[in-house]
């Protein structure tokens, strides 16, 4: 599904340039669920953004389900993170004024889906994430898991290829962390590819793989048992 | 553009903003109002200048005459000139293809008693002709003809306001009024479209009766004329020239003498107006323009705010999937609906009060202001053009927001 072949990027501070990612050689299998963890300043919210399309590599090779991601122009660039992905944020990032159906149903609407299967499309995920009955309460009207159950609609309703989220939990308390995961593990489960960007123990072992970030370099990256959410909750 | 989402989004943003979409609409619809306002006080001095003469034909050509100011020919200056009869029968001779009517003009102050009712007016003695240079408009009776002036008959046409003033319940026609203390008797009665209330103040009589009365003489105060109405302005104003000319050679006068020989076209008056107007108009344009200018200015500044305080929304947006003129689409809707719709209350709003009080206002230098359907396009057009202006930088700004930038958290 992803392909990273030694990825580049650095940033340009005055006249001195930081060099955040050395050289990411990195795969992800159709169905996977990886966490990406590491200190701050490792290169791991750099890493997730490159493959958000919201930042280009320096140097590099990225492939997406075959499509290979090089010098986009803003236009195609919006296309394909419309086509291909579907982002969480650790803020949840809800347009604060549209109801959560609304907010749900944005990304269609930049899919050109017409109106009235967008309603119906962006309801059933609503319902999916358990917020049926909350559908035209605004973002201000919903708590921090509530919140980030709507974003993760949003985030599921284009039907993305894969799903990044940065610190998906990193706003909420444990039980709603863990509440959160455990829909995250749900659509996994269905065959979801899932990268999760956290710092957090406990919730990169409910992922199935973890992929150790330091100072621009991938240290370690290893297969786990998975520990399920559920039981927590 | 007619997407109903979009328009969702604008009316939020706009109900989210009350105070201060109004106040940037309220900057926009004053300088559609005072434009629409200036145009249509343009309008009312054309108006008013055009009105005054409109009971004349407006191919006339008026010759007076007086003393010379340069000596010429052996003649010293301070020379009176004098027209005559035969000036007349001359000009018409000269020009029998370009002269359409022709008339010689004498006026005299006329003291007037019917029964005990007596008034000041002005006596005009003139020819038959007369009645289609002046447009004079006959309501009862005739006007003065061939056979008055053959037989010098002591016959008046006489104005409206004389028979209101003079007449109680008696019936004008067919009575005789006296005049500087001769009997004349009424034949017409007359009307004019002109605003000059004076114009129905005037007694028409046969010139030759009038110039038997005052000594048997041949003299003329003035020479009235219209010439062929398929002049253009050119042709007009060179028509004069030439009568001008013309008669300058015929009374011995120096051809760059001013004061002797002066002919009126009012061809030259109505293209001097219109000239004066259009330049109104474009100034009131201009100055229109500018007073928007600032609005819009107003309203860019104001988008510029919303994208700041919008920056996050728009890079959710555009990680979303948002393509860069779905962004500029949605400011530069909202900017032109913005200023489009104040525009239009501006617009109605001087239109209104125009068109309440322009009807009533009519005095002889400003009358009717008005706007025309030509002014309120020019206007919509001018102010979807300014929502473009205002809302083009605000959206290029808002569709460069990087998704990156606006989403840290920091």
């Amino acid at each position: 599904m992803i392909e990273i072949k030694d990825l580049h990027k650095s940033y340009k501070m005055g006249s001195n340039s930081l060099h955040v990612l050395k050289g990411i050689n990195f795969t992800v299998e159709d169905g996977e669920l990886v966490a990406i963890m590491g200190s701050s300043g490792s290169g791991k919210s750099t890493l997730l953004n490159i493959l958000g399309m919201l930042d280009g590599a320096d140097s590099g090779e990225y492939t997406l389900d075959g499509v290979p991601i090089k010098n986009l122009s803003e236009t195609k660039a919006a296309e394909y993170r419309n086509k291909f992905l579907g982002f969480v944020f650790q803020s949840f990032n809800l347009i604060n004024y549209k109801s959560a159906l609304e907010n749900v149903a944005l990304p269609l609407y930049y899919q050109k889906v017409p109106r009235k299967e967008r309603q119906e499309k962006a309801m059933q995920y609503l319902d999916r994430v358990g917020l049926k009955p909350w559908a035209n309460h605004l973002p201000s009207e919903l708590s921090g898991g509530q919140k980030q159950r709507v974003a993760i609609a949003r985030a599921m309703a284009a039907e993305p290829k894969v799903l990044l989220a940065d610190e998906p939990t990193g706003a909420l308390d444990s039980t709603t962390s863990y509440e959160v995961m455990d829909l995250i593990q749900k659509i996994n489960d269905d065959g979801n590819t899932i990268l999760v960007v956290t710092h957090e123990e406990d919730i990169a072992h409910m992922c199935k793989r973890i992929v150790h970030l330091k100072d621009g370099i991938i240290v370690e990256d290893k297969k786990i048992e998975q520990v399920r959410a559920g039981q927590y909750v | 553009m007619f997407d109903r989402d979009i328009w969702q989004e604008i009316f939020h943003s706009i109900k989210n903003n009350k105070l201060r979409t109004f106040l940037t609409g309220f900057s926009v619809a004053w300088a559609i109002f005072i434009l629409v306002m200036l145009l249509g006080s343009v309008n009312g001095m054309k108006n008013g200048f055009t009105g005054q003469f409109a009971d004349d034909a407006n191919n006339s050509i008026i010759i007076r005459t007086g003393s010379t100011s340069i000596a010429y020919a052996g003649f010293e200056a301070d020379r009176r000139i004098q027209l005559r009869n035969d000036d007349v029968e001359y000009i018409s001779k000269s020009f029998p293809k370009d002269v359409e009517y022709i008339t010689p003009i004498m006026n005299k102050g006329a003291s007037t008693r019917y029964k005990s009712e007596t008034g000041s007016y002005t006596i005009r003695a003139v020819n038959p002709e007369h009645l289609f240079i002046d447009k004079t408009k006959i309501t009862e009776g005739r006007y003065i003809n061939d056979n008055d002036l053959y037989k010098s008959a002591k016959v008046a046409v006489i104005g409206k306001r004389i028979v209101e003033d003079l007449y109680k319940k008696d019936s004008a026609l067919g009575s005789f009024l006296e005049v500087n203390g001769l009997p004349f008797k009424v034949v017409g009665i007359f009307e004019e479209d002109g605003r000059d209330d004076n114009a129905e103040r005037t007694i028409f009589a046969p010139i030759t009766t009038m110039q038997r009365i005052y000594g048997q003489t041949d003299e003329v105060n003035q020479i009235s004329l219209t010439y062929n109405p398929n002049f253009d302005l050119t042709e007009a104003l060179n028509f004069s020239e030439r009568i001008e000319n013309l008669l300058k050679r015929r009374h011995k006068v120096a051809p760059d003498d001013q004061a002797a020989v002066r002919v009126f076209n009012y061809a030259q008056f109505f293209s001097d107006i219109s000239n004066f107007t259009s330049g109104m108009g474009m100034m009131s344009i201009i100055v229109g323009a500018l007073i928007l200018l600032a609005g819009v200015v107003g309203i860019g500044n104001i988008m510029v705010f919303i994208i700041k305080e919008r920056t996050k929304e728009i890079g959710v947006r555009k990680a979303l999937g948002a393509k860069p003129w779905q962004i500029i689409k949605l400011v530069l809707l909202e900017s032109v609906f913005t200023t489009v719709l104040a525009g239009f209350l501006g617009m109605l709003f001087a239109s209104l009060i125009l068109a309440a009080i322009g009807p009533n206002i009519d005095t002889p230098a400003f009358s009717n202001p008005s706007v025309s359907i030509s002014t309120v396009l020019t206007a919509t057009i001018i102010l979807v053009v300014s929502g473009v202006l205002a809302g083009l930088i605000p959206s290029i700004k808002a569709a460069n927001v990087k998704p990156i930038v606006a989403l840290s958290d920091k």
